[in-house]
């Protein structure tokens, strides 16, 4: 059961991972700022949301390189010593504090009656759930809600500009960027201090090794399915949905006329 | 994402089941497709255990075959660069990559643990496509989305699309194939696939 929810779970655990290691939104700034002025276009793009491929390319290489030097050794080793009702109980905690965010957002975007549910949540899980250990609400049948700032700039209408992969940080878009600063201002774990923070990375690994595994055995380039699947998901996030099929089947409609007609037998 | 879609596959075919035996009419319905498939989907996960990696290949082989259209997916995922391929080169993409569908299937499908998929809606396309739209349940889970998307293929429907959570299975292998064979060519792009059939075989 935990297995398979972390499996569904784990891609957004792995992207989430980005956003909670955003520790230190200067070294962001200061990336954002190289990233836009020393990689102009070395590339006949194939994707126009990702016009530096090159250098997000080596950023992936980079990063998948301490990801397997570094941080899979250890995140495996914790998933070793650890019990799963422990890495649960990890997971919700974090997951909890992170509501904080959800709620603020819900409210940035509107959406109410959906913040109302989100608030209690937070507070049953808080409360019955001993400080977020427990996912109570679950059992009420209060799913959670995916929202951070990214979205509600998207809500705001703010394009989601280029593709990028940050050193450590991973895959994000020029609009994700001020999104993880806000998110990680926001969310009460970036003040509980160094250990626990350390903690909340070892665990949004070991969650994420599902999603990694797949993309392992799944992807003939790695580093595309890792962005498509990325912005196609953001994507889907921030419209809540709502224009997922209609765009991408409208996508596939040309796709499917251009591509039939010099095939034609 | 391919687990979302294993999942979501799964579950369609555990409810269809019912409904798949209706299908008497010699012209099956978009819906009719989607349900017999992944009610043999199903099946094949309920047995996954028994059936071994090359049992669940056999099976899942017609299954396949006959709910996608294999041919016209494999010209899609190469959007324009297909215009570059040859006859030949045309055809081999065509058999490793209805190879790597099926072992993909026979590779993540090998259990089944509770999920269950419900039917919700059903769409006309503007070009005579139709959406099945669906979503997984999922034990103490959120449910996942799932849409297929067919085109009529002679007298029949066939899958041509899987999009979960929105994220569509055709958008994401057509940017890895054209973007493999926009920098690595043909023959490294058949390596890559046949390396893919050789790892699934072996787990």
């Amino acid at each position: 059961m935990v297995i398979r929810s972390s499996q569904t779970g784990s891609l957004k655990n792995s992207l989430q991972l980005a956003r909670r290691l955003t520790l230190a939104a200067s070294i962001v700034t200061l990336l954002s700022g190289c990233a836009t002025t020393e990689l102009a276009g070395n590339n006949n793009a194939a994707n126009p949301d990702d016009p530096y491929e090159g250098f997000n390319r080596t950023m992936f290489g980079f990063n998948n390189s301490v990801d397997s030097y570094v941080a899979k050794p250890i995140s495996d080793a914790y998933r070793w010593i650890t019990p799963d009702f422990m890495q649960t109980g990890v997971y919700n905690f974090f997951n909890n504090l992170k509501n904080v965010n959800v709620v603020l957002n819900d409210v940035l975007q509107a959406k109410f009656e959906q913040g109302a549910q989100d608030t209690g949540r937070l507070a049953l899980n808080t409360t019955l759930g001993l400080g977020g250990l427990f996912d109570v609400a679950k059992n009420v049948g209060w799913h959670q809600n995916d929202e951070d700032f990214e979205q509600t700039l998207a809500v705001w209408g703010v394009p989601q500009g280029s593709y990028l992969v940050l050193p450590l940080l991973g895959p994000s878009t020029a609009r994700g960027i001020p999104g993880s600063v806000f998110d990680t201002a926001a969310n009460p774990a970036t003040y509980i201090g160094m250990p626990v923070q350390l903690l909340s990375l070892l665990n949004s690994r070991a969650n994420a090794e599902g999603a990694l595994k797949f993309i392992d055995e799944a992807a003939l380039d790695p580093y595309v399915f890792t962005r498509e699947s990325f912005l196609q998901w953001r994507n889907n996030l921030a419209t809540d949905g709502r224009m997922d099929s209609s765009a991408n089947l409208l996508d596939l409609d040309d796709e499917l006329e251009t591509s039939t007609k010099p095939t034609k037998e | 994402m391919l687990m979302n879609i294993k999942l979501i596959v799964i579950l369609v075919s555990y409810l269809l089941t019912a409904s798949a035996f209706a299908q008497t009419e010699s012209s099956a319905s978009a819906k009719q497709i989607v349900e017999k498939f992944q009610s043999d989907l199903i099946a094949v996960m309920k047995e996954g255990k028994q059936l071994g990696y090359a049992g669940r290949y056999e099976k899942l082989k017609e299954a396949v075959i006959n709910s996608h259209d294999l041919s016209k997916i494999a010209r899609i995922v190469v959007g324009k660069e297909g215009e570059k391929l040859s006859e030949e080169q045309q055809q081999k993409l065509d058999e490793v990559f209805s190879k790597l569908s099926i072992a993909s299937y026979a590779h993540n499908f090998k259990d089944y643990s509770g999920e269950s998929f419900v039917f919700d809606s059903e769409e006309q396309t503007t070009r005579g496509g139709v959406v099945i739209h669906s979503h997984l349940v999922i034990p103490d889970d959120k449910p996942v989305k799932f849409d297929y998307m067919l085109k009529e293929k002679g007298n029949s429907w066939r899958i041509i699309n899987i999009i979960a959570n929105g994220v569509s299975d055709l958008a994401l292998k057509r940017s890895e194939y054209t973007t493999i064979l926009q920098r690595e060519g043909f023959d490294a792009l058949i390596a890559k696939i046949n390396e893919k059939i050789d790892t699934y075989s072996k787990q």
